[in-house]
């Protein structure tokens, strides 16, 4: 268990060929006539026991910034201190971290027993502490009667614990893992997600986890940082990010179904804001009021987000939006709908029993609905910048 | 009944490529079997009916064995035992040698590293004798000219294929096993011994097979680096068996091949199986 912190940490692959002069981004990354920046001025502070998420798309440098803090990546600029210790020029084996690989990385010619006890022989740790590490581990891992086995005779699942019981057993100050539960199939994945919950319990140390999926940041991590294109966007908890996202790209990435984005504009007036959207106005509440006053914000057109799970079905009414469901995606206890609205796509999710257990009303396709929002639920978003108002 | 044509057609194809294929595995075995027969019969016969089996009356029994082994005043069992000394060093200095290069040449992304392996691999298509006599002159001058040095000239011309064979192997072992490996407290040489170096067991087998093979048989390259009045390894006693008149022996001369290939069989049928795998190895993502 250990602090980490990633001061101004750069992350720059040189070209390979030609020299590129100016300063401009290819794709998404910013490319440098020192060469592609891979990771851009990453800040994070790292609490002792944390469990830290790095989550974004393909690319966006979550792996290359867990990479240059295993060590196995050399650092462009900026520090990374462990336990206070600066580590940028230590080798990988002097940092006493582990790390468990997307690919499992296990030795396919030793044995699971070898294979979790090969760091602590590395160690030179006498060989009845190096049995009792490895059954303990073995044991907290539920893979005690594969012991024996070779990685092959394992399935994708077993073979993951093994490389986490090969991390474990070291007891490390940072235990890294990227993307350890991507080759795995959906249910397994799951299965897998609870036992590291779980596995968090019974360890004592900092985690760094790396993943590209958005449920699995929200449900392991104390507090996610989301990236995109190299850059950190936003640094929270999961509540945080997924009340207050800091950008439309945050926004879009947190929750599922996605959040719905429109075209509005926001009117100040005497007492607040409005938000006026398809002729109708909806009032901001008081809070984010207060904050859109705070940061000097006038009347002005603006990205307006919605997410599916807080809009409202119900009757005809003035000030109520209207639309034509196209698709309904039966979820069991809701239904995803797709409703042309706006002359845009909007979801909408509808829950189908109560809580009284009466079923609620079914949808079909061409069916006119109306539907609203509360103007505690909007996320104002400059649209210009993409960056929210109300932070 | 179209069916039906088609499938006697089809078996018919078959039967044929079946006899054209034993025919050919024929000739491919002649030579061997050749050699089996005649090193059972006497020398007169060996001239006379080379293709016939032995008789009660051509047959020398082990008696060509005895005389190719006794035969001048050169012990047959020491070049055995040259020949055993140089495959077995060459073998062991290519395997080791090679893979090292092999794993650098694979895993360091410079440009030296890569016209390291395209001479490697350029050095293969170089046939021997263009280089023998400058080859000869210079292992002469640097002392390579014994049993024990040798090995050293071996490695320079069986690096070629052994390092186009690692280096394809390498590649598709997994970056991440060795990233592990360095996590876990290894450093490279420990990464190699421990880690790649197991993993390359097939490949190192079908090399080291190839190796023997090769080293085992060879006549020109002893032939002209080392003193062969002093050392002689199998191929070149194989040709001093030679009377006072330049007779040649044919029968004790066959049962002195018999005796050398013996080995190399032996061996090369009981590791058959990994040649294919280590050539293939490589050649598709597992």
């Amino acid at each position: 268990m250990a602090e980490v912190n990633l001061k101004h940490v750069v992350k720059i692959y040189p070209h390979s060929g030609k020299k590129k002069k100016s300063e401009h981004r290819t794709g998404n990354l910013k490319v440098t006539d020192q060469g592609v920046v891979a990771v851009e001025d990453f800040n994070l502070d790292i609490k002792d026991r944390e469990f830290i998420v790095l989550v974004g798309p393909s690319g966006c440098g979550k792996s290359t910034t867990l990479r240059m803090v295993a060590g196995l990546e050399e650092i462009s600029e900026g520090e990374i201190l462990i336990d206070g210790k600066v580590v940028n020029d230590v080798a990988p084996k002097d940092r006493d971290i582990a790390m468990v690989f997307q690919s499992y990385a296990l030795y396919p010619h030793m044995t699971v027993r070898d294979n979790i006890a090969f760091p602590l022989k590395l160690k030179k740790v006498p060989k009845d502490e190096i049995d009792r590490k490895v059954n303990e581990a073995a044991e907290i891992l539920g893979i005690t009667e594969y012991l024996d086995r070779k990685p092959k005779a394992l399935s994708g699942g077993q073979r993951q614990r093994v490389a986490i019981g090969r991390a474990i057993v070291r007891e490390p100050k940072v235990l890294l893992m990227d993307e350890p539960l991507s080759n795995l199939d959906a249910k397994l994945r799951n299965q897998m997600r609870a036992e590291i919950i779980k596995l968090r319990q019974r360890i004592d140390t900092t985690f760094m986890y790396v993943t590209h999926d958005q449920t699995e940041a929200m449900t392991l991590g104390d507090r996610i940082v989301i990236m995109k294109d190299g850059v950190v966007q936003q640094i929270g908890t999961p509540q945080e990010v997924f009340d207050d996202p800091a950008n439309l790209f945050v926004a879009g990435f947190i929750g599922v179904p996605q959040m719905n984005f429109f075209d509005a504009k926001l009117v100040k007036e005497e007492n607040g804001y409005i938000v006026s959207l398809g002729g109708v106005t909806i009032p901001v509440d008081e809070a984010k009021s207060k904050k859109l006053a705070e940061n000097g914000v006038e009347s002005k057109d603006i990205t307006l987000g919605v997410r599916p799970e807080h809009i409202a079905l119900m009757g005809e009414g003035k000030e109520m939006l209207h639309g034509t469901v196209e698709v309904g995606e039966m979820m069991g206890s809701s239904v995803h709908l797709h409703v042309t609205s706006l002359g845009q796509d909007v979801i909408i999710i509808a829950q189908t029993i109560d809580f009284k257990g009466t079923h609620m009303e079914s949808f079909h396709t061409g069916q006119e609905i109306a539907y609203t929002f509360g103007g505690n639920v909007m996320h104002i978003f400059d649209k210009e910048t993409g960056n929210s108002l109300t932070r | 009944m179209n069916t039906k044509n088609t499938l006697t057609a089809e078996r018919r194809r078959k039967n044929i490529l079946s006899v054209v294929l034993a025919a050919i595995c024929i000739i491919y075995v002649l030579p061997v079997l050749t050699v089996v027969i005649n090193s059972f019969k006497q020398n007169t016969y060996v001239k006379i009916e080379t293709f016939a089996l032995p008789t009660a009356e051509s047959s020398a029994g082990f008696q060509n064995f005895i005389t190719g082994m006794t035969f001048g005043n050169y012990p047959f069992w020491k070049s055995v035992a040259y020949s055993a000394l140089i495959t077995i060093v060459s073998t062991v200095l290519i395997l080791l040698c090679t893979s090292m290069a092999a794993w650098y040449i694979a895993r360091v992304n410079s440009k030296f590293c890569k016209i390291v392996y395209y001479l490697c691999v350029f050095s293969m298509v170089v046939p021997f004798q263009m280089v023998m006599y400058t080859l000869s002159k210079t292992a002469d001058t640097l002392k390579l000219n014994t049993p024990w040095t040798i090995p050293i000239v071996y490695l320079g011309f069986g690096a070629g294929l052994a390092i186009f064979m690692f280096v394809g192997f390498v590649k598709s072992i997994p970056l991440e096993i060795e990233e592990a490996a360095s996590i876990d407290g290894c450093g490279p040489i420990r990464t190699f011994f421990s880690v790649v170096f197991p993993m390359l067991r097939p490949t190192m087998i079908s090399v080291g097979i190839l190796e023997i093979m090769w080293v085992w048989n060879d006549y020109l390259l002893p032939y002209l680096v080392l003193d062969i009045n002093e050392y002689r390894t199998i191929p070149i006693h194989i040709q001093y068996l030679k009377g006072s008149y330049g007779t040649v022996d044919l029968g004790a001369t066959m049962a002195l091949i018999l005796l050398s290939i013996i080995p190399v069989i032996i061996f090369y049928l009981s590791c058959q199986k990994y040649i294919i795998k280590g050539v293939a190895a490589g050649a598709v993502k597992g």
